[in-house]
């Protein structure tokens, strides 16, 4: 009985702490007068951490060049680096860290899609405007209004792929190979929907575990149904084991792959049998960055080797893109900076130049992505280079 | 002389041992009631996640720790508790408290069915078996369209008709009253038929066969059991992050679980506790260290950062090294060192 009594006396006292509790008191969290604190997420310890310090460094080069501008609104802007592991519960514990711990203001660019789907709710309740890299469709198409993506995804990009193919051969048959996650899927579906808005279809579709190389068994069945072109939503080593069992096969085949692809990475590791391949990407080759650009990298950046392979420019500069669109997001907001102003300083972006680096963005309120459109290079393994074949497009088939 | 007597059953089977353990409690009571106004959202947040490990590990130990079955499976489980609250709650409209049950119900069904091959199989091939059934359900997850591939489904808020839980000092309430509710459930399991016939099965199962306990009702209830715990776990985890993916409940977690309960100690209650705090908690200290030395040593916390896994991985080693029986054996000492004050023994 007298355990009984304890017991239920416990029960009864956590009921009433529980519904006495109150939230926080709410402010503006990571903003002073003279200070903005906005997170980076990026991989140093997980499966991605080969991208951890390029795209740590291009934000850190990005900011230290906008802090040298003078303060915006009064506000210089504080980075504040995290390792995310890039998987969903390193994702979620690291944005937590951030956002409870380190009091940031706006997360401008975390790694890794399903991360980034695992941190919406916690960004949502907190009030953090979050920019995930590694996008999906389902990031912007219903989207969130918390989140923005300031990059192409992986459906824009396949469905350009597709334009790009029948703009060469109206009759092309088309096969994709791709990785069986959200990043491979997600090209699957942009690729199958141009392919349907134009009239035509894919005639094969091979997928793989991620963590696969021999990609032998789908390049069989890419031969079997007899394609003229593969589209390959794959990674670079993947790429570089679909071009080796088609050189082994003899076979004449086309590759376009995608914007993971298009660096200089792909010809130590491809060699010779990368002459030829096409990628998709929103980005301009290294060689093809506007001098303007590089200064900049050359003036406030500590990396030594910015005009030599294998400099990871793409992750750099995507890195950088994200930035820029976060902080001029917070250049429209005004001095009152606060989470609702973010986002209306963010949706009042209209084309933002670039500098030819990626396509311009724009944003608005019914419209989280800031551009769907790439353009399409070729890679050319004697100067170790990729150049443009195809000009920067959105893709014909509805993208929303 | 020192020590107690127990001079009847009742005294013997007590949840609450001595006055010790009764001191003990009332202090867990007063930080519990305490720490969320002396601690912040983060250290809270780290709490909760302690909270929800203490119950998956838990049902862990009842299978591993006292029953003998190894299972690489439990992240599985977990899965399957909030994949089914996510859906109970989300797409029917049940609430909370009703999803919560049938979570663990679900889980538990399943952990039955999963039990089955208990009977033939042992060791590692039953640890192979349990993998298999992992890999099936983190496949079915990502490819199932009601569970909406790797990038994962939202989950509702717990409410209660009204009131909606929001801060992390209501999830810390409520997360440690299912913890410590799940703690006392154990207790009394262990001390019942069913915990002795587990202990006995996995002491010597032909001897506990011979002694007329039913092998195949009480392996089968025992990953049924387990189950059941890992699904309440994978529940409140689903409500408290509000987004489950498929990636968070990988063969990592399960092998994150098999962790907590050996360097806790297999078998025991505390352990479960104790291994499901210091596991959680490490990557989390870790963080704390590399923050204390990013500004000084910028280095040295890169190194922590590049060779995160591997400090756990050597805290890990370190523990089953210096101290086989876990943190539990630790305990041990420690409470027989003060005991036996001033001597050795």
């Amino acid at each position: 009985m007298k355990t009984r009594t304890t017991i239920l006396s416990l029960l009864v006292g956590t009921f009433l702490l529980f519904s006495m509790s109150s939230a926080w008191a709410a402010e503006v969290r990571g903003v002073t007068d003279t200070e903005v604190k906005i997170a980076l997420l990026v991989d140093f310890s997980g499966p991605g951490k080969f991208a951890g310090p390029p795209i740590s460094m291009g934000v850190k080069t990005y900011v230290d060049y906008v802090n040298a501008q003078g303060p915006i609104h009064g506000r210089k802007i504080k980075l504040i680096i995290e390792d995310n592991g890039i998987l969903p519960n390193t994702t979620l514990a690291a944005a937590k860290k951030v956002i409870f711990k380190d009091e940031i203001f706006a997360i401008g660019f975390n790694l890794g899609s399903s991360g980034s789907s695992a941190i919406i709710p916690l960004c949502e309740e907190n009030k953090v405007v979050l920019m995930p890299h590694g996008a999906n469709k389902r990031f912007y198409s219903p989207g969130n209004k918390w989140v923005f993506v300031p990059y192409s995804t992986q459906y824009n990009m396949a469905s350009r792929a597709v334009d790009y193919i029948l703009s060469q051969n109206r009759k092309a048959r088309m096969g994709i190979i791709y990785q069986d996650d959200d990043f491979g899927r997600d090209g699957l579906n942009g690729a199958r929907d141009a392919a349907k808005f134009h009239g035509t279809k894919l005639v094969k579709a091979a997928p793989y575990k991620m963590g696969t190389i021999d990609m032998s068994p789908q390049v069989r069945m890419m031969k079997e149904a007899n394609v003229d072109y593969i589209l390959c939503w794959t990674y670079i080593p993947q790429t570089a084991s679909i071009l080796k069992e088609t050189k082994m096969m003899g076979w004449d085949v086309t590759l376009i792959g995608n914007n993971t692809t298009a660096y200089r990475l792909m010809f130590p590791i491809a060699k010779q049998l990368a002459e030829g391949y096409l990628a998709v990407t929103p980005f301009a080759p290294w060689e093809d960055v506007s001098p303007k650009v590089k200064d900049i990298i050359r003036k406030y950046s500590d990396f030594p080797v910015v005009d030599k392979a294998p400099f990871p420019a793409p992750m750099f500069l995507a890195s950088w893109v994200y930035f820029a669109a976060m902080i001029e997001g917070i250049k429209n907001a005004g001095r009152n900076l606060t989470p609702e102003t973010l986002i209306k300083g963010i949706e009042s972006i209209n084309q933002l130049k670039m500098d030819g680096m990626c396509p311009d963005m724009s944003f608005g309120p019914k419209r989280h992505v800031g551009y769907f459109s790439s353009r399409v290079l070729r890679a050319d393994t004697k100067n170790m280079r990729f150049h443009e074949v195809a000009p920067i497009a959105d893709p014909k088939a509805p993208q929303d | 002389m020192s020590g107690s007597y127990k001079v009847s059953y009742k005294e013997d089977m007590a949840i609450f041992q001595n006055l010790w353990v009764k001191v003990w409690l009332i202090i867990f009571i007063i930080l519990a009631v305490f720490s969320p106004i002396l601690l912040n959202r983060y250290q809270l947040s780290i709490l909760n996640e302690m909270g929800i490990a203490t119950i998956g590990a838990l049902g862990l130990n009842l299978l591993i720790g006292y029953t003998g079955q190894l299972s690489l499976g439990h992240g599985a489980f977990l899965a399957i508790g909030a994949y089914t609250s996510a859906l109970l709650t989300g797409k029917l409209g049940i609430p909370f408290f009703l999803s919560l049950p049938l979570s663990g119900l679900m889980a538990s069904l399943l952990g039955l069915v999963v039990g089955i091959p208990s009977l033939r199989l042992k060791g590692l091939y039953l640890a192979l078996g349990t993998l298999a059934f992992a890999f099936i359900v983190e496949y079915i997850l990502f490819h199932w369209d009601l569970t909406q591939g790797d990038l994962g489904m939202a989950v509702k808020r717990i409410g209660i008709g009204d009131y909606v839980i929001r801060s992390q000092r209501q999830y810390f309430y409520l997360i440690m009253a299912f913890a410590t509710f799940a703690v006392i459930c154990t207790k009394n399991l262990d001390r019942s038929k069913i915990g002795r016939s587990f202990k006995a099965i996995r002491d010597r199962d032909i001897a506990a066969e011979a002694m007329g306990i039913p092998l195949a009702k009480y392996k089968v209830m025992a990953f049924g059991i387990s189950a059941f715990y890992g699904g309440v776990a994978g529940c409140l985890m689903a409500h408290y992050n509000r987004w489950i993916v498929p990636g968070s409940f990988d063969i990592s977690l399960s092998i994150a679980y098999i962790a907590m309960i050996i360097i806790g100690g297999l078998g025991t209650v505390l352990g479960s506790v104790l291994g499901a705090i210091l596991i959680t908690g490490v990557p989390h200290g870790i963080v704390y260290v590399v923050d204390l030395l990013k500004g000084d040593y910028p280095a040295l916390s890169g190194f922590i950062i590049d060779f995160k896994l591997g400090i756990f991985g050597l805290i890990i080693v370190l523990t089953l090294l210096f101290e086989p029986k876990g943190l539990f054996g630790v305990y041990q000492r420690t409470k027989v060192y003060f005991k036996t004050w001033p001597f050795k023994y």
